[in-house]
C-alpha cells in the first residue's frame, strides 16, 4: 500500500450541536506516517470532531485543508475517500463479508479495482480466516468491527479517523489491529484515532490531542 | 342496456337502514363504534350530496378556469392528506406533496383525455374531474407510502447511510438502495389492485358504469384505461415525491441532514 506524503490541517474549528457550543478553535495538523491519539471524557466532541474532518457534518467556523486544498475543491466525496471515517459501531451493509468490502468500489470515486489479495491478506492478519462468503451482519461485534476497518483500509485513504476502532477487541485482536495501524501509516497514512486505554495510547500513537483543549475546561 | 334506474330519497333512506346492521353488530359485540358509525354514515351523506351538487354546477358551467380551482382545491386536499398519514415528514413535505400530485394528476389526465379519449376540449369537466378523483386518491396513497418507508428509513439507518458517505459514497449512491424500496412500497397498492381486478374486486367506477347502464364491455375498456393511468400516476408520484425528499434531506455537500427529519403523531 502507497499513500502520496500528505498534510491535513483543521484550521480554527468551531463546532456546534444543536445550537450549543462544544468547541471552539480547534487547531490540528497530521502529516502522513502521523499516529494521533484524541483522548477526553465521553461527550466531550470527540466523535462529533471526527464527523467534522470527515465533512459529514459542518462547522460553524473555520477550514479543512489536504495539501492545501479544501473540501470543496476536491469535492465531498472525493474528500471523504481521503479522509476517512471509521465509526465505533460497525456500520456493515446486508450480505456477505466480501459484498461489504467491495461496495467502496462501486462509488464513482473509486479510483482502482477491488484489491482481492490485499482483503484476504489482511482479513488473515486481523485473525479473520475464511469469513468472505459469511452474511457480515451475523459475525461477531468484535469481527464486525474488523471488517468494517478492513473495508475502509482498502480505500487507501490518506487520513484515517478512527473512532475507538478496538473497543470491542479482545487484547489479542487488538495487537493484529495495531499492528496494521502501524503498516498504513509507514505507507504515508495519518491516523488519528479516539481511544480512552492509555496503554493503547502508549504503544502506538505519537502523539496525543486532549479534546479539553477546546472545550474551555 | 341503457336504462338507468334513478334513486330516490325513501331508497337511500332503505339504504341507510343497512347501516344499522353495523351498528348492531357494534351494540351485540360491545364494540363501542355506534356513534363513530353515526357520524361517518352522515359525512358520507353529507358530503357526497354537496359533491354532487358542486359537481353538476361545474358540469354545468364548463368552464376551464373553474375546472382549474376545483384541481388546485383537490390538489392541495390530497397533498395534506399524503403527509400526514406518513409516520416522518420534513418542512416543505405538504408542498413537495402537492406540487407532485399536481404534476401527475395534469400530465395523466391530459394523456387519458387528450390523446386516449379523445375528448374536447381536454379539461372537459365529465371527463377530467373524475378522473382527478381517482389519479389524486390513488396518488395520495403511493406518496404516503414511498415517504413513511423513505423517511422512515433514513431516521433509523442513518448510520448505514452516513457510513457509505464516509466511504466515498456520493449522495446517490449511499441513497438509491433506501429510495428504490419506498417507491416500491408506495406502488404496492396499486400494482395488488392490477393483479386482483376483476378476479377479486370490480372497481367503483366499472361498477358505477355498469350499474348505470352502460354495456360492460365499455365499462371494462374504460376501466383499463383508468387502471393505466392509476399505475403511471403512482409510479410517477412515488418517484417525484422521493426525489423532491432527497433533494430536502441532502444538502450539496453530500451530507444527510437528519434534523430536518421529524416524526409526526
Amino acid at each position: 500500500m502507497t499513500h502520496k506524503p500528505s498534510r491535513f490541517e483543521a484550521c480554527s474549528l468551531d463546532i456546534a450541536v444543536a445550537d450549543r457550543k462544544l468547541l471552539s478553535g480547534v487547531d490540528l495538523a497530521l502529516r502522513a506516517g502521523d499516529r494521533v491519539a484524541l483522548v477526553g471524557p465521553s461527550g466531550a466532541g470527540k466523535t462529533t470532531l471526527l464527523r467534522v474532518l470527515a465533512c459529514l457534518a459542518d462547522a460553524t467556523a473555520g477550514e479543512l485543508r489536504l495539501d492545501g486544498q479544501q473540501p470543496a475543491e476536491v469535492g465531498y466525496p472525493r474528500w471523504r475517500r481521503q479522509v476517512t471515517y471509521v465509526t465505533q459501531r460497525p456500520m456493515l451493509l446486508p450480505g456477505s463479508v466480501e459484498d461489504n468490502l467491495r461496495r467502496p468500489f462501486a462509488y464513482a470515486t473509486a479510483t482502482g479495482p477491488y484489491p482481492e489479495a490485499l482483503a484476504v491478506d489482511w482479513l488473515a492478519r486481523l485473525g479473520l480466516v475464511g469469513v468472505l462468503e459469511r452474511p457480515a451482519r451475523e459475525l461477531s461485534e468484535g469481527e464486525q468491527q474488523r471488517v468494517a476497518l478492513i473495508r475502509a483500509l482498502l480505500v487507501k485513504p490518506r487520513v484515517l479517523l478512527l473512532d475507538e476502532p478496538t473497543s470491542a477487541l479482545d487484547s489479542q485482536a487488538t495487537a493484529f489491529v495495531e499492528a496494521v495501524l502501524v503498516d498504513c501509516a509507514e505507507s504515508g497514512a495519518a491516523i488519528l484515532m479516539v481511544t480512552h486505554a492509555a496503554q493503547q495510547v502508549a504503544r502506538l500513537c505519537t502523539r496525543t490531542i486532549d479534546i479539553r483543549e477546546y472545550t474551555g475546561e | 342496456m341503457n336504462e338507468t334506474i334513478s334513486l330516490t330519497a325513501g331508497d337511500l333512506a332503505l339504504a341507510a337502514t343497512l347501516v344499522l346492521v353495523a351498528g348492531a353488530v357494534s351494540a351485540v359485540l360491545r364494540l363501542g363504534l355506534e356513534r363513530r358509525l353515526l357520524v361517518a354514515a352522515i359525512r358520507t351523506v353529507v358530503q357526497l350530496l354537496l359533491v354532487g351538487y358542486v359537481l353538476a354546477w361545474v358540469f354545468a358551467l364548463d368552464r376551464g378556469w373553474i375546472v382549474g380551482l376545483v384541481f388546485l382545491f383537490m390538489a392541495v386536499a390530497a397533498g395534506r392528506a399524503a403527509v400526514q398519514r406518513a409516520s416522518h415528514s420534513y418542512r416543505g413535505a405538504t408542498w413537495n406533496a402537492v406540487v407532485t400530485l399536481a404534476l401527475t394528476g395534469l400530465l395523466t389526465t391530459v394523456a387519458v383525455t387528450a390523446v386516449v379519449v379523445g375528448v374536447q376540449p381536454w379539461w372537459r369537466p365529465q371527463y377530467s374531474i373524475p378522473l382527478l378523483g381517482m389519479i389524486f386518491g390513488n396518488g395520495l396513497t403511493g406518496i404516503s407510502l414511498c415517504l413513511d418507508g423513505f423517511l422512515g428509513s433514513l431516521a433509523d439507518g442513518r448510520g448505514q447511510i452516513e457510513m457509505e458517505l464516509a466511504l466515498g459514497a456520493t449522495r446517490w449512491e449511499a441513497v438509491r438502495a433506501p429510495l428504490a424500496d419506498a417507491v416500491r412500497k408506495g406502488m404496492i397498492p396499486i400494482l395488488n389492485s392490477m393483479t386482483v381486478v376483476g378476479i377479486v374486486s370490480l372497481p367503483g367506477m366499472m361498477t358505477g358504469q355498469i350499474l348505470a347502464g352502460e354495456d360492460p364491455l365499455d365499462a371494462v375498456k374504460y376501466q383499463i384505461v383508468v387502471m393505466f393511468m392509476l399505475a403511471a400516476a403512482t409510479s410517477m408520484g412515488s418517484i417525484g415525491i422521493a426525489l423532491l425528499a432527497y433533494r430536502r434531506v441532502f444538502n450539496g455537500r453530500h451530507q444527510l441532514v437528519g434534523e430536518r427529519i421529524y416524526e409526526q403523531k
